[in-house]
């Protein structure tokens, strides 16, 4: 016999407001909806509804009745991030979840086992899908039948969580007040009047005079008070990313109090990252400006990561560097999710990286140094000894026992000159270099200076590439030795005369 | 109040049987207390220090620098190596990081002066898939890549300040330090490299590197080809236990073997192996003079090059 729970979140307006400012939790809090006088309450906590603030009243009334009520207005990037939250819980639990929207999902628990085997404890399963809904802070209410409209209706009901017994739909429906199937209330104002109070005395009228009487939507409102909810499981394609964000009160000019605010959405966000076991490879910001326009911004991470000090380190660098044109109204944080590296213990071989400390000192460099400067080098397939390429770094993993080194080949090596530095040389008749001078500008005032005599010479040797572009390159390379003892590299451009130190050995 | 701490608050009395007596004594009297626990004598610690196991040392590679590091790089410690332009300094780094990486194991090289050419590097046994290049602009941005680098878990952190003109203050005495204990703290080695002395009292061993002259390779008075670099090193400052290894010189060669000279005091020794290696490859050559005499000598001029090559290096 099917089985499916139902994680449903009572006052969710507010539950996704509690969860993006905690602070909140132990005051009188009230969200509306509308704008000023016309703000109705949509849904109030228990000490506002302890002060007689109850939904529906308008702001007014509510603060009439409870002068220190902390309104606030509907968060829609709230609610949806809090959604997700809860539907990415029900995904750890089975790969069938439907999305029901505000507040509520449907887990497809498949059939259900007979007793002893496992899963077969359905009581025990629905009190760890409330914990896990809690750790995520939504403070869900859980139920399990065999359809959904008993599923939804016993984690509304009092003492959660309810387990109706596999077969016992109609009978756990039977005693609830009509109102809870019937949402229209002219219908529900109908049908009080034929005297049915709950929904077994609707089950128990003949299918076929309800039939005569309301049509093919009274045929199916009769099926469901059989606890015949026929209506299937549609299960949700995961989004490809995660998202958390914020409508905030009032706007926010300053830096510091918007990454305070940021840090929390971050914190969320890396713990759903945590709880779907994947990490962040790439985050985007999408910020709403005030009084109008929007900031959009994506920051590429060097290995998935999931600490939220390190992905805020990285925001802040990001805004620093290209401040947003006005105050924040809003924001939405989007981490596009990977599969974080593994690792594998070795016992006799070097021990590996550890993933979670790569991927944060990775992007801990990035944000220090820019992505274009931290990586693993690679020579180019090309000629011109400066090209290099930079890949992701991702090293293989080590052997599996430890090898001793070999013995250094003892080659020389240049220290290359980046770009390369301009000089002024002075050659002998037959062209050869015979004494280098630095030539003085800003751009060479940091830079290693190569001047004096040369006292060996050796070259030109020719280099040529891409004769076939728009930008050929042709140099003539000329190792010198100075009569201070330094040892460079120089090229010069045949076509211009323009004489560089590209290198020096080293 | 407790007791304990009561006593603790007290000044100490001017006479009686604690008079005269130590903190360290007065704490012990105390009693059980976290800090009395942990409170040692000097000769505990000397104790301490004559029986702690002997630290791991990795080779570097280079023969000249593990003789006069006895043994080579120790995990945790900082070490520094000063040298002029063309003194073989950038070589040796390269050579660190290759014999790490060939072992297997991640490095860092933080490159102040954007001085890295990945094919130099391949040539000379860097496993670049193993190795992160963090390219900074000054040397203070490379100072604060080291320390995130230390953290990261890699043995060898390589960090070279360019050959630039450094500026006066690069980082205070204090930077150093904390580099130093982050290095310790994460059991990285930590080489730093600079034209310079820069660390201070912060560097566990500070090696000078010396130039020694160029070996051009050609004859007459224009030389075709750059045939190496002889440089030396000197081991400024040892390790708090190795003070009398200070002074020690070594010489570095670096290039093709042909044009440089024999390294000192290996000279008979490498001439020995040559000829041992001979004499084994013409045994294997007359053994295997049922498939062919070419074969044969072909084989035993090969490993007689190799092993001078390997000699020479």
């Amino acid at each position: 016999m099917p089985r499916l729970a139902c994680l449903a979140v009572p006052l969710f307006p507010l539950a996704a407001r509690l969860r993006s400012e905690p602070e909140l939790r132990h005051e009188a809090v009230a969200v509306v909806e509308g704008q000023g006088g016309q703000a109705r309450v949509a849904a109030a906590s228990r000490r506002a509804r302890q002060g007689g603030v109850r939904g529906g009243m308008t702001l007014p009334q509510a603060r009439a009745l409870l002068p220190g009520l902390v309104a606030r207005g509907r968060d829609a990037e709230g609610e949806r991030a809090a959604q997700e939250a809860l539907l990415e819980v029900a995904e750890r639990f089975s790969p069938r979840v439907e999305d029901g929207g505000e507040g509520s999902a449907w887990i497809d628990l498949g059939e259900s086992p007979p007793p002893g085997r496992p899963g077969s404890d359905e009581r025990a399963l629905a009190a760890a899908l409330a914990a896990a809904a809690e750790r995520a802070d939504l403070p869900a209410r859980v139920g399990i039948a065999g359809n959904k409209l008993a599923a939804r209706l016993a984690a509304l009901a009092p003492g959660s969580p309810t387990v109706v017994a596999p077969g016992g739909d109609a009978a756990f429906l039977a005693p609830l007040p009509l109102a809870r199937l019937v949402p229209d209330p002219a219908l529900r104002e109908r049908l009080a009047r034929w005297g049915l109070a709950a929904i077994g005395d609707l089950a128990a009228l003949p299918a076929a005079e309800v039939t005569a009487r309301l049509g093919v939507a009274g045929t199916r409102l009769h099926r469901l008070a059989r606890g015949l909810d026929e209506a299937p499981l549609v299960p949700r394609e995961p989004p490809p990313e995660l998202r958390e964000g914020l409508e905030l009160e009032w706007p926010l000019a300053a830096l510091e109090p918007f990454l305070f605010i940021a840090r929390a959405a971050l914190d969320r966000l890396c713990r759903r990252l945590e709880g779907c076991g994947l990490g962040c490879t790439r985050l985007g910001l999408a910020l709403r400006l005030e009084p109008e326009g929007h900031d959009e911004r994506a920051l590429d991470l060097p290995a998935p990561t999931r600490e939220a000090k390190t992905l805020l380190t990285l925001v802040r660098l990001d805004l620093e560097r290209r401040p947003p044109g006005g105050a924040v109204a809003a924001f939405a944080l989007t981490a596009w999710p990977g599969t974080p590296r593994a690792a594998q213990l070795s016992l006799f071989g070097p021990p590996d990286l550890s993933p979670e400390r790569l991927a944060t000192t990775l992007a801990r460099l990035f944000a220090l140094l820019g992505p274009d400067r931290v990586g693993s080098p690679r020579p180019l397939d090309a000629h011109r000894p400066e090209g290099f390429a930079l890949l992701p770094y991702a090293p293989p993993p080590p052997p599996p026992a430890r090898i001793a080194a070999p013995p250094a080949r003892g080659l020389l090596a240049v220290r290359a000159l980046r770009p390369p530095l301009p000089l002024e040389v002075r050659v002998t008749p037959e062209g050869r270099p015979a004494e280098l001078r630095p030539l003085e500008s800003a751009e060479t005032a940091n830079r290693p200076r190569l001047e004096g005599r040369v006292r060996v010479a050796s070259g030109p040797w020719q280099l040529e590439e891409g004769w076939w572009t728009d930008q050929p390159l042709a140099r003539e390379y000329w190792d010198v030795e100075l009569a201070g003892g330094a040892l460079c590299r120089l090229h010069r451009d045949p076509t211009t005369g323009a004489w560089h130190a590209d290198g020096i050995y080293d | 109040m407790s007791a304990r701490s009561a006593a603790l608050e007290q000044p100490p009395p001017a006479a009686g049987p604690a008079a005269g007596r130590g903190a360290g004594e007065l704490l012990h009297a105390l009693g059980p207390h976290p800090l009395a626990a942990r409170l040692r004598t000097g000769a505990d610690l000397a104790r301490a220090r004559r029986e702690a196991p002997a630290p791991e040392r990795r080779p570097t590679g280079l023969p000249a620098l593990d003789r006069l590091l006895a043994g080579g790089l120790v995990p945790g410690e900082l070490v520094e190596w000063v040298g002029r332009r063309s003194s073989g300094r950038w070589a040796a780094l390269l050579a660190l990081l290759a014999a790490t990486t060939a072992r297997g194991e991640g490095a860092v090289l933080v490159d102040a002066g954007d001085a890295l050419e990945p094919r130099d590097a391949a040539a000379a046994g860097v496993d670049l898939a193993r190795l992160l290049w963090a390219r900074s602009a000054t040397p203070r941005e490379a100072l604060a890549a080291a320390e995130i680098a230390l953290a990261g878990g890699w043995p060898l952190v390589a960090l070279d300040l360019g050959d630039g003109p450094l500026p006066g203050r690069t980082a205070d005495e204090a930077a150093w330090q904390r580099l130093a204990r982050a290095a310790e703290a994460s059991g990285a080695a930590l080489v730093v490299s600079s034209p310079r002395r820069v660390t201070g009292s912060a560097a566990a061993a500070v090696l000078r590197g010396e130039r020694g002259g160029v070996r051009w390779l050609g004859p007459g008075t224009a030389p075709p080809l750059l045939g190496g670099l002889c440089g030396e090193l000197a081991l400024e400052r040892g390790r708090p236990g190795e003070r009398g290894r200070e002074g020690a010189r070594e010489r570095l060669l670096l290039g093709v073997p042909e044009a440089l000279p024999a390294p000192a005091g290996e000279g008979t020794e490498g001439a020995r192996r040559v000829v041992a290696a001979a004499e084994g490859a013409a045994a294997e050559g007359a053994e295997g003079a049922a498939e062919g005499a070419a074969e044969g000598a072909r084989r035993v001029v090969g490993r007689v090059v190799g092993t001078a090559r390997a000699v020479a290096s």
